[in-house]
């Protein structure tokens, strides 16, 4: 009778944890690894990203597209230092849960994880990074941002169209205002424009008068403007001061509101693009501004909606990767396949050569303090 | 006798005790991390020399770390040098830097030097920055390869952290041996009073010249170093910030001192990264161990002098008026 009562207990522990290991296979944790700038100087875009990727993933634990598998975000502060960049990426390369990262935001620091990533084999998928040279480092590497080569031509084709035929060039003195100018400059001389001057500023300049005089001295019929707010803020405002008429021509990197605050009314009539349009009408878009804005109290801008759809990008390839049973490889080659992925910040292709993204461009006016879209 | 186990005690935990440890824990994380505090030890031990035993406040020894790496990396990518001879001549070009460099700067004392190695420090990196068609600028240099020879060792993990490793240890050989000799004395001299060092008879642009010489080129070793066991770079690389967080190791490591210098970058490196669970936080409690630091020991963990001392004797002279405005005859 003893021995019967134990073989039940025995019997009864034993399904116990059978049932439990059974539970545990049914609640898996599929982890995705997010480095960004969570603290110094570039704080205000890791912020940013951490935001949308969260409410990215909330959405999609809740919508149970995945049952079984819970996913989980593992944020890492890089603070912009290629140092801790470098370490983050041995450090999510060790974490065996992890089956894809997310970031960084500089390409300085994509980089250098880049070449870690590349040698341990875990996708990367950066939000932000636009050097060349990134998508190259390995067969690892991808982005969702249109680089230079495609808007450069494009701003510089909508600039001659609307008449200018001389232009003078502006653009920070980093990776991205390289290829932003060396781009922009190749497709206006194609179309047989003529460039007057090309002036690079190094990161943190506040004062471009001596540019400005430069420029108004050379006579262009516009001004294309490689920068971010804080600089391209500066320069708006100086250029209005120093009396210079011409339309200013600028990249998507001027899409924020900053940019109307901090210039005021020296932004308006300038011309940029843009592939995220907080204003959007269409419902994906719509829905995605009112539930960020009802989570973190403030609109969207252009770098949130990027990280979001890099983290729905991301969701994507590991449903398309088996879900529970992603392994790294498998993600990668489901990033590889992203096709049309409706995205916040437009339709989402990655070529399937070069793994460049391919995402359409609206274009917008500052008209009145406000962003306007423009034919 | 008691000086050679305490060497071999180093020598076994630098390269068995603490590679097994770190096989043990388990990986490539680890190992990273102490390849970077390893690189930084170089560079502090090295500014050790300028700042510590020589008393120069030095403010721009990112830029040689810079020049090195640069050197290293074009000589690697452009040139297809291996790394033991892309190392030692990354060392001596900054060698040769410094020197020039320096020059100029050697009738400065106090803040003025200070500022100028600021400068210094400035004008490198800018130099990296915009000169594009050489050091591709903001660009940096991808692809460079890493620490192998062929028939004996790849590129790995180990293979940069004993990389680091043996060349920290014979930086502090080399450096050990120079402050702790005779003419470390005379550098010591020089910190305490250049002027009564002069009047004894010592040369006192010569010695500075010189300890300036010996730190870039282990600044150029680290830099290389960097260059190679990170596989790219670019001038953010080497801010003024990085100056700043070298300072900032030797201070609270303790001025003057070798260990302190080591100490130092494991505890500014170390400390961020054992903090990651904490997240946001982490800066604040760096911040804190910096602070509290500098206020209870003011001559850092190891230091043979004072901070304080030192800066108030190199900040006073500059503001004490009977002194011709920071310009030593």
């Amino acid at each position: 009778m003893m021995r019967f009562k134990q073989c039940k207990t025995l019997l009864t522990t034993v399904c116990l944890v059978a049932l439990s290991c059974g539970a545990s296979a049914q609640n898996k944790t599929v982890a995705i690894g997010y480095q960004a700038p969570l603290s110094g100087e570039n704080a205000q875009y890791g912020t940013v990203f951490r935001n949308s990727a969260t409410l990215a993933v909330d959405e999609f634990n809740k919508s149970g597209r995945l049952p079984g598998v819970t996913i989980q975000l593992k944020f890492e502060d890089s603070k912009s230092d290629a140092k801790e960049g470098v370490n983050i990426a041995r450090k999510f390369s060790d974490d065996a849960s992890i089956v894809g990262v997310i970031g960084d935001f500089n390409s300085t620091v994509s980089m250098a994880a880049g070449q870690v990533y590349a040698q341990t084999k875990v996708p990367q998928l950066s939000q932000t990074a636009s050097h060349p040279d990134y998508v190259k480092i390995s067969e690892y590497q991808f982005r969702n941002i249109n680089t230079q080569a495609y808007e450069g031509p494009l701003i510089a084709k909508w600039a001659f169209d609307s008449g200018a035929k001389k232009v003078a060039v502006i653009a920070i003195q980093n990776d991205w205002g390289q290829s932003a100018a060396g781009n922009f400059v190749q497709g206006f001389k194609a179309l047989g424009g003529t460039v007057t001057e090309t002036e690079f500023f190094n990161p943190g300049t506040r004062d471009f008068r001596s540019i400005l005089t430069k420029i108004a001295r050379s006579q262009p019929d516009a001004i294309f403007v490689g920068a971010f707010y804080e600089d391209g803020s500066a320069f708006l405002q100086q250029k209005v001061q120093m009396g210079l008429k011409q339309p200013v021509f600028a990249t998507s990197s001027l899409y924020e509101k900053k940019l109307l605050e901090l210039a005021g009314p020296a932004a308006n009539g300038v011309y940029l693009t843009s592939t995220f349009v907080v204003e959007s009408t269409e419902p994906h878009v719509a829905a995605f501004v009112k539930n960020y804005e009802a989570r973190y109290n403030g609109k969207p801008q252009q770098f949130a909606a990027q990280a979001y759809d890099a983290t729905n990008i991301m969701l994507n390839a590991i449903v398309a990767a088996g879900g529970a049973n992603a392994t790294r490889a498998k993600v990668r080659d489901a990033l590889a396949a992203t096709k049309d992925f409706p995205g916040v910040t437009g339709t989402t292709s990655f070529d399937p050569a070069t793994r460049e993204p391919i995402k359409l461009l609206s274009k917008l006016q500052v008209q009145d303090g406000k962003f306007v879209s423009v034919k | 006798m008691r000086r050679l186990i305490s060497i071999s005690i180093l020598l076994l935990a630098v390269l068995l005790v603490l590679p097994g440890v770190l096989s043990a824990v388990g990986g490539g994380y680890w190992f990273r991390v102490t390849t970077t505090i390893g690189v930084f030890s170089i560079l502090t031990m090295s500014a050790n020399l300028i700042t510590g035993t020589t008393g120069l406040m030095s403010l721009g020894h990112a830029g040689f770390y810079g020049i090195g790496a640069y050197t290293t990396a074009l000589l690697a990518t452009k040139l297809h040098w291996p790394f033991f001879l892309t190392l030692p001549v990354a060392g001596v070009v900054t060698a040769v830097f410094g020197i020039l460099l320096a020059l100029p700067t050697m009738r400065l004392i106090g803040i003025y030097f200070a500022v100028a190695t600021l400068g210094l420090g400035e004008i490198i990196h800018v130099t990296l920055l915009n000169w594009v068609d050489f050091t591709r600028g903001p660009m940096g240099i991808s692809a460079i390869p890493g620490i192998s020879l062929d028939g004996l060792f790849s590129a790995s993990d180990i293979t940069n952290y004993y990389a680091v490793a043996i060349i920290a240890l014979l930086a502090a050989l080399v450096l050990g041996r120079l402050t702790h000799s005779y003419y470390g004395n005379a550098l010591r001299a020089v910190r305490e009073d250049d002027q009564c060092a002069a009047s004894m008879g010592l040369n006192v642009v010569g010695l500075k010249i010189q300890s300036f010489a010996f730190a870039c080129f282990f600044a150029g070793v680290a830099g290389g170093l960097w260059a190679h066991t990170t596989g790219y770079i670019s001038p953010g690389d080497f801010r003024f910030s990085e100056s700043i967080l070298i300072l900032a190791m030797m201070v609270v490591g303790g001025l003057g001192s070798i260990p302190g210098a080591v100490l130092g970058a494991v505890i500014l490196l170390g400390l961020p990264e054992v903090l990651r669970p904490i997240g946001d936080y982490r800066m604040i409690v760096v911040g804190a161990v910096m602070f509290f630091s500098i206020l209870f020991l003011p001559r850092g963990l190891l230091g043979e002098t004072s901070v304080l001392s030192v800066v108030r004797r190199q900040f006073g002279l500059a503001w004490d008026r009977t002194l011709n405005l920071g310009w030593r005859q």
